[in-house]
């Protein structure tokens, strides 16, 4: 497989007056090329941290503990500001989570997405960027005429496509779409998603969905990751995941939200709050909030190892599912707990 | 955008009006008036007297009088100054009008600019030594006394070193003689700066109007630049016109410079301040992501959108250098209306004084309806009446 991303143990924290936030700690994963990951968890978790990580935009406030983010080989953090410079747009670009704002007021919407195109590619002339524009707007359902509107005259939901166009503006390798369709109506929500989906599959992109909804990522995603108070607890194939999740925030999650495999449940939150990642618990920082905790949870950080091919997980009591996930919800909802059968 | 600027050109009229029936009754109210030196004088006979009277309009009412006076007024009719008897006020004025407007209008758009690239600097080297230091600086001179500071440069540079004229508009000795009326070369001067001025901007424009900066573009536009500024140079000079305009020149550089000195801050703080505040903004953050080199996302899109608000503060310093003006033409002795109002006043010479003043109350509403028009070509989003201001 063709590795165009990958982190590797990946911790960063931001320096608060509190103290420091582990907002990312010890993520590792790896992206191939043309492959769609979805990284999905709770507000909070950190998942545009670890965006913003592989963009190498973070604060000032920010310190990478330890770990290395390579692209296409390299480590992006001991490259020259020059060379992050081009990288960015050309190699990696983003749909931001706040894509409203992410246009600038006073300039016209298609001179900004012109502007990228012809600083990373000098050889472009202003005119054949100008005819890309067209093109893209066309391609994510925007009227051609809106080119050269201020942002203020958009729609939300023009807004949104235009900052997704504009993230393809210079075909990027890798696209980071950090919740890029929430501030949109559930149906536009969607068409969007697969519009971005079969542009992907186009031209051959790989790409990362963040979002706090499962049923968004189980969509449009080769991998899944689930990630909790700045680890990962959870990564594999995204049938594999959804069809036989095994750790019990993943379970939640999925009972969280309305079904992706098509069966009714009720939705059922998780108890509890997310941790405070300045003094996360120790052990497995769920544990306060699972119901399957035994002391070892709360003293041992569980190790990160496979379950199945391609499937990782950090949990001391995986959840063992043998039927479908349909059925185990069912016999959950009339009190069982979830695989209680491998768990003594 | 037309509607709007028919409405407010109406706003400025009718202020204007307000504004001089002020000065108008401010004037008469004040004690001491010239004409009763003439009219409570016994020895000029009394017919002679009701002749003057009849000729000051003074044996009609005090409406009718006003109304005479706006009447005169729109139609250009400023009287004749009592104290530079017979030259009529509306000369003066004009003579002294370009004046101070080309010494105040260098002033600030130096200072404005100065403030507006310092303050782009520190915000985003912010808490670097830079920084600190042009804030150190800046504010020194903002809080220092302005006669103090005139002084000063006056003694450095005009005095000890010798470098500067000490004060005035020109020097009389050079001038004895000269082939030129000092108002005629002062007038190609202003005609001749603003067509350069305009020249360079159409340059600059021309070439590196697209998002594309390529170098040669770059090369091309600051070539054509000196090109333009060594024609005009070599023109002053065939025509031998060049030694008087420096003359001139020279003798406004300290006035400039102090004026600059003591106001850049003000626009530099300003901007810090509001530019702080835009580097928050994702799309600042989103022009980094784009990979757009540094100085493009700190000019394009920080200091872009910062620069609104200090708008206001130049149209705001344009409107109190009419008050700083006083204050600097008498330092330096430059024969402005800010000077002109000053001996009018202690001289009792109403005609005069009413005129000055209304002129300083005409450059203020025309500064403040140029902002509304910058404001709205530089902010998009503002709309007028319902209608972006900009079309499209
Ligand atoms: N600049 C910062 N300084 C300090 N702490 C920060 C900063 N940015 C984020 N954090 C903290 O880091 C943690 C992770 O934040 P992050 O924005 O990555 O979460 P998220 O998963 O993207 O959440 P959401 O779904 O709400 O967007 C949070 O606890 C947040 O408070
Ligand atoms: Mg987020």
């Amino acid at each position: 497989m063709d590795t165009l991303l990958k982190l590797d143990d990946f911790t960063m924290h931001y320096r608060t007056k509190a103290g420091w936030v582990q907002a990312v700690d010890g993520v590792t994963l790896s992206l191939a090329r043309g492959q769609a990951l979805g990284l999905v968890g709770e507000s909070g978790c950190g998942k545009t941290s670890v965006a913003m990580s592989i963009m190498k935009l973070l604060p000032y406030n920010s310190k990478v503990v330890r770990g290395r983010i390579l692209f296409e080989d390299r480590d992006i953090y001991s490259m020259s500001d020059e060379e992050v410079r081009r990288m960015r747009w050309k190699g990696i670009a983003m749909i931001f989570q706040a894509a409203m704002n992410s246009l600038n007021p006073v300039y016209r919407v298609g001179n900004q997405i012109v502007e990228a195109i012809v600083t990373h590619e000098p050889e472009t002339s202003e005119r054949e960027a100008r005819e890309r524009v067209a093109s893209l707007f066309e391609l994510v359902g925007i009227p051609k005429e809106r080119v050269d509107h201020y942002p203020h005259e958009y729609s939300g939901g023009m807004k949104q496509r235009a900052v997704i166009a504009m993230a393809l503006a210079c075909n990027p390798k890798l696209v980071i779409a950090d919740e890029p369709t929430t501030a949109l109506d559930v149906i536009v929500q969607d068409k969007i998603l697969r519009e971005i989906d079969q542009i992907r599959r186009k031209i051959n992109m790989s790409m990362i969905y963040i979002s706090h909804d499962v049923s968004v990522i189980a969509e449009v995603s080769d991998v899944v990751a689930v990630m909790y108070a700045g680890k990962l607890v959870e990564m594999g194939p995204a049938d594999n995941v959804f069809k036989k999740p095994r750790h019990p925030y993943t379970c939640g999650l999925m009972m969280a939200y309305p079904s992706i495999l098509g069966d009714k449940h009720e939705l059922a939150t998780i108890p509890g709050e997310p941790p405070n990642l300045l003094d996360p618990p120790a052990g497995c920082r769920f544990h306060p909030r699972c119901d399957r905790a035994s002391v070892e949870c709360r003293e041992a950080d569980p190790v990160w190892r496979a379950v199945a091919e391609g499937h990782y997980t950090a949990c001391h009591n995986p959840v063992e599912i043998t039927g479908t996930w349909s059925e185990a919800v069912k016999a959950l909802n009339g009190g069982e707990r979830l695989g209680a059968s491998s768990n003594a | 955008m037309r509607r709007y600027l028919l409405n407010r050109l109406g706003q400025v009229v009718l202020t204007l009006i307000i504004y001089i029936t002020l000065v108008y009754f401010l004037l008469q109210a004040m004690p001491g008036d010239i004409t009763q030196m003439y009219l409570a004088n016994p020895r000029i006979p009394q017919a002679a007297r009701e002749e003057l009277q009849k000729q000051l309009g003074l044996d009609q009412g005090v409406v009718m009088q006003y109304l005479n006076y706006l009447k005169n007024f729109f139609s250009g009719e400023l009287g004749v100054s009592f104290s530079h008897y017979p030259r009529p006020v509306w000369d003066i004025l004009m003579e002294r009008l370009p004046r101070t407007f080309v010494l105040f209008l260098t002033a600030h758009v130096l200072s404005f600019y100065l403030g507006y690239l310092l303050g782009r600097i520190i915000a985003w080297r912010r808490g670097k030594v830079v920084d600190y230091a042009a804030t150190v600086v800046g504010i020194t001179f903002w809080t220092a006394f302005y006669p103090l500071l005139s002084l000063v440069l006056i003694w450095v540079f005009a005095y000890t070193l010798k470098l500067l004229p000490l004060n005035q508009f020109i020097e009389p000795r050079l001038w004895q003689g000269a082939p030129f009326p000092t108002n005629t070369v002062f007038g190609y001067m202003v005609y001749g700066g603003g067509a350069v001025a305009v020249g360079l901007f159409l340059v600059f424009y021309a070439f590196l109007r697209g998002l594309k900066r390529s170098r040669r573009n770059t090369a091309r536009a600051w070539l054509s630049a000196f090109a333009i500024i060594a024609v005009a140079l070599a023109v002053a000079w065939r025509t031998g016109l060049l030694v008087y305009i420096w003359d001139i020149a020279s003798h406004m550089i300290l006035p400039v410079c102090t004026l600059t000195l003591i106001s850049f801050a003000g626009t530099m703080l300003l901007m810090r301040d509001s530019m702080l505040e835009t580097v928050q903004e994702d799309y600042v953050m989103a022009a980094r992501a784009k990979g757009l080199p540094d100085t493009i996302v700190r000019d394009r899109y920080a200091a872009r959108t910062a620069m609104l608000p200090t708008v206001t503060s130049l149209v705001l310093s344009l409107a109190s250098s009419m008050s700083g003006g006083l204050v600097t033409e008498t330092m330096f002795s430059w024969p402005g209306l800010g000077q002109i109002l000053f001996h009018s006043a202690l001289a009792n010479d109403y005609p005069l004084a009413t005129g000055a003043l209304a002129f300083t109350g005409v450059f203020l509403l025309i500064a403040h309806f140029v902002a509304d028009i910058l404001y709205a070509v530089l902010d998009p989003r503002i709309t007028y009446a319902g209608q972006p201001a900009v079309e499209g």
